[in-house]
């Protein structure tokens, strides 16, 4: 009686592990679910207002969310692409320092060409208006576009007007952006005028390194071996000066000293900040000890053009060639990253409407979305942010970008500042830093 | 027909198969897939066509020869050995006062759980609070120095190698003491009291027991944590890449820093990985043996060689009678 009962139980386990198999094979229907895979809630949050537009979208979206601290995303990601199954992306976000890595370099063979997802590409590219350096990006190496961002993070110089009324007796930022540029030069020399009254320009190296990256002509990598671009170069002789001079904090970006300069609590006041409109929206805004005009740095601050074009950050979305959904989500794609028209993602997204009225105001890719909206903002004390961010995509290349800017950025800086502290010659800190690319990536150098 | 006996020994088998089975499937399966991908070309991410090496050993010695790895290996060492002394030394203290029983020392039990905080603590989480407080140029630790007068402008500590050395070590000595003294106490209460009382009786000092009696018979024990300790410190992630990501200038880069690097970090040189990860393999198991060697019993080693002679001669004198 016992042994029928176990031999009972023993069948049973087996069919209730081969029954799946079987109706995996048989149920050629897909499950009505889409992966999507990101790095930070912003994209889940804007498919929660898809469903929210469109009634009758009936797929369950599931989201897997990884920040990209210490590099933790890309792994798994990877991992997640290369392994496929249900489980597999349909939807994955790419950050700017490493979105080539998905659009042409290692990964790139996953990206579905926006085409194949029944967008008609040309038309739409025109009518939305999209900013060069993004299409640039998210072009694969056949030529088909695979990735498009919704925010445009072209960057601005952003200063503090009571400083700028101080040194030269005026805030307005078509007069500013004369004083800090065009050119590193005239720059340098408005630091020599600030310091003179007891005003760091900048905060860091850190900021002074997203222009100099965005900027140069060139990118890390040429023909497959490490180049040293002379702008980058420079960025060893300036962030150098910009201690032995005392032009700066000497903090680090993303560090408390580097918040602290956003409210005025550091060692001297400083001047400005390189940053696109997300820094502002999310970063500055939060740090700058207050919520309206006369609190903290709030509604102290002002934009205008920097002294060299470039961009820095950005989300790029992606789908997966593999998935079984293309045409749900070529129509979500499309809302997000070329829907120029008041409901589309873009329009939320410039305005601050995206979940009601009076949210956070953001540039978008879109130059139509971004001629019909309004970035006036209290924290630039009543500045439309949008006259000088809109122009600034157009200066923005990204033509000097690589799939490893993430890890090869990591190494430069950490040699730059080894230089600049003073712990080893300028000729040893290059010699480290090649030795390093070597070493960790086999990358050999020119 | 059938004898009725019951065998629980089934019941063995039934129950280890979920661990068996994980053991195969998380455990022993990656170990071989890496002992052999160190011998292949396997690089970057869509690799599928692997192929073995014609110089089997390439791989290990690009990485044996690689300044790197060496600095690596130096750093690995260095934060170990910098973290196990203190460790064991203050790990033994406490031990030593928590179960000497003429200083009945009270609130016992919260002092063991105050010492044992830091270890459940998540490492990123410490790893965060020390960069934030060694913050340059703002930084509690600048702020007090400064407000001391030891320093005259804030010290820019992650630019420091030493300092970010001994800030991994004392993290990990930190994080690490409570447990090691948890274990030892655990070993302490094992001994048979009626020892103790004997040496009381005797006139035995402190220092005398707790050396000629507690030290020799907590060897198994010592042995113990010396040996996980070894392998936990020479496997040493979290906190240096977390810390200053294995900087500044490589002074925090252990060698599982650099396995990762090698791995993760743009060109995926899997099989240098691999081959880094068995050179890490082989060291630690030289290692172990070499601890098992040193800490052996010495009198039971001595004992059975006797018993082994008295046994030999017994035989022979038997022999002679029987002839």
């Amino acid at each position: 009686m016992k042994r029928k009962l176990g031999v009972l139980l023993c069948l049973l386990l087996v069919i209730g592990f081969t029954l799946p198999l079987v109706a995996q094979g048989a149920q050629e229907a897909a499950p009505k679910v889409i992966n999507l895979w990101s790095f930070t809630d912003e994209v889940p949050k804007m498919l929660e207002k898809y469903k929210e537009l469109n009634p009758d979208f009936d797929y369950e979206i599931k989201t897997t969310i990884i920040a990209t601290t210490d590099g933790a995303y890309q792994p798994a990601l990877d991992q997640a692409l290369v392994s496929g199954g249900a489980d597999a992306p349909d939807i994955y976000c790419a950050e700017s320092a490493f979105v080539l890595k998905y659009t042409q370099g290692d990964a790139s063979d996953f990206a579905a060409p926006y085409k194949d997802l029944g967008i008609d590409v040309d038309a739409k590219l025109k009518e939305a208006d999209i900013a060069q350096y993004t299409v640039d990006i998210g072009t694969n190496p056949a030529g088909e576009l695979v990735g498009l961002g919704y925010q445009a993070t072209g960057g601005a110089f952003i200063y503090r007007r009571s400083i700028a009324k101080d040194v030269w007796g005026t805030d307005d930022p078509s007069v500013i952006k004369t004083k800090v540029g065009p050119g590193w030069d005239k720059f340098w020399k408005a630091a020599a005028e600030l310091r003179a009254k007891g005003y760091g320009i900048l905060s860091g190296d850190g900021d002074l390194w997203h222009a100099i990256e965005g900027a140069s002509e060139k990118g890390w990598i040429v023909d497959g071996k490490l180049y040293l671009d002379p702008d980058r170069e420079a960025f060893l002789d300036m962030a150098k000066m910009m201690i032995d001079k005392g032009y700066s904090n000497d903090t680090r970006d993303w560090t408390d000293a580097w918040f602290a300069d956003m409210k005025d609590a550091g060692e001297k006041p400083i001047f400005g900040f390189f940053g696109p409109a997300w820094l502002i929206n999310y970063v500055m805004a939060g740090n700058s000890g207050g919520s309206a005009p006369g609190e903290g740095t709030y509604g102290d601050w002002a934009v205008c053009e920097p002294p060299v074009g470039f961009f820095w950050g950005g989300t790029w979305v992606l789908a997966n060639d593999n998935s079984k959904h293309k045409d749900v989500i070529g129509d979500i794609i499309e809302w997000i990253t070329l829907d120029s028209s008041k409901t589309g993602l873009q329009y939320f997204w410039a305005n601050g409407t995206l979940f009601g009225p009076g949210g956070t105001k953001d540039t978008v890719a879109s130059g139509t979305v971004m001629e019909m909206s309004d970035g006036t903002l209290d924290f630039l004390g009543g500045q439309n942010m949008f006259d000088v961010f809109v122009p600034a995509g157009q200066f923005a290349t990204g033509r000097n970008k690589h799939q490893y800017d993430e890890t090869i950025n990591i190494y430069w800086r950490d040699q730059v500042r080894e230089y600049t502290a003073g712990n080893k010659s300028r000729a040893q800190a290059i010699a480290d830093f090649k030795q390093q690319v070597k070493d960790n990536l086999d990358i050999a150098s020119y | 027909m059938r004898r009725k006996t019951i065998s629980y020994a089934k019941y063995g088998y039934i129950f280890s198969i979920p661990f068996v089975l994980t053991f195969l499937i998380f455990s022993l399966y990656p170990l071989v897939y890496t002992s052999i991908i160190g011998f292949t070309d396997l690089r970057g991410l869509m690799k599928t066509d692997i192929n073995f090496l014609e110089v089997p050993f390439e791989n290990f010695k690009t990485v044996l020869t690689s300044p790197l790895f060496q600095k690596a290996l130096f750093n690995t060492f260095f934060i170990w050995i910098c973290n196990f002394i203190p460790q064991m030394v203050i790990a033994l203290l406490l031990t030593a006062w928590f179960t000497n029983r003429r200083f009945k020392i009270r609130a016992q039990g919260m002092f063991k759980v105050l010492i044992y905080m830091p270890n459940i603590i998540t490492q990123a989480t410490i790893a965060l609070l020390f960069y934030s407080l060694f913050g340059y140029p703002k930084g509690p630790i600048n702020d007090i120095f400064l407000a001391l007068g030891w320093i005259d402008a804030p010290l820019n500590f992650h630019l420091q190698k030493w300092t970010a050395r001994g800030v991994v070590a004392f993290i990990q000595f930190w994080m690490w003491y409570g447990h090691t003294m948890i274990v030892l106490i655990a070993g302490v209460l094992g001994i048979n009291p009626t020892l103790f009382e004997a040496a009381e009786i005797d006139g035995a000092s402190a220092p005398q027991i707790f050396f000629r009696i507690t030290l020799p018979r907590l060897k198994t024990i010592v042995l113990y944590t010396l040996v996980t300790s070894m392998i936990g410190g020479l496997q040493m992630y979290d906190i240096p890449k977390l810390f200053l990501w294995g900087g500044p200038d490589n002074a925090t880069t252990t060698t599982s820093v650099y396995i990762y690097n090698q791995a993760f970090s743009g060109s995926y040189l899997y099989n240098r990985a691999a081959a880094a990860s068995m050179v890490m393999f082989v060291i630690i198991a030289i290692l172990s043996v070499f601890l098992f060697f040193i800490l052996r019993d010495k009198d039971s080693v001595l004992q059975r060689k006797r018993e082994r002679t008295m046994r030999k001669e017994a035989k022979a004198r038997m022999r002679e009678v029987a002839l």
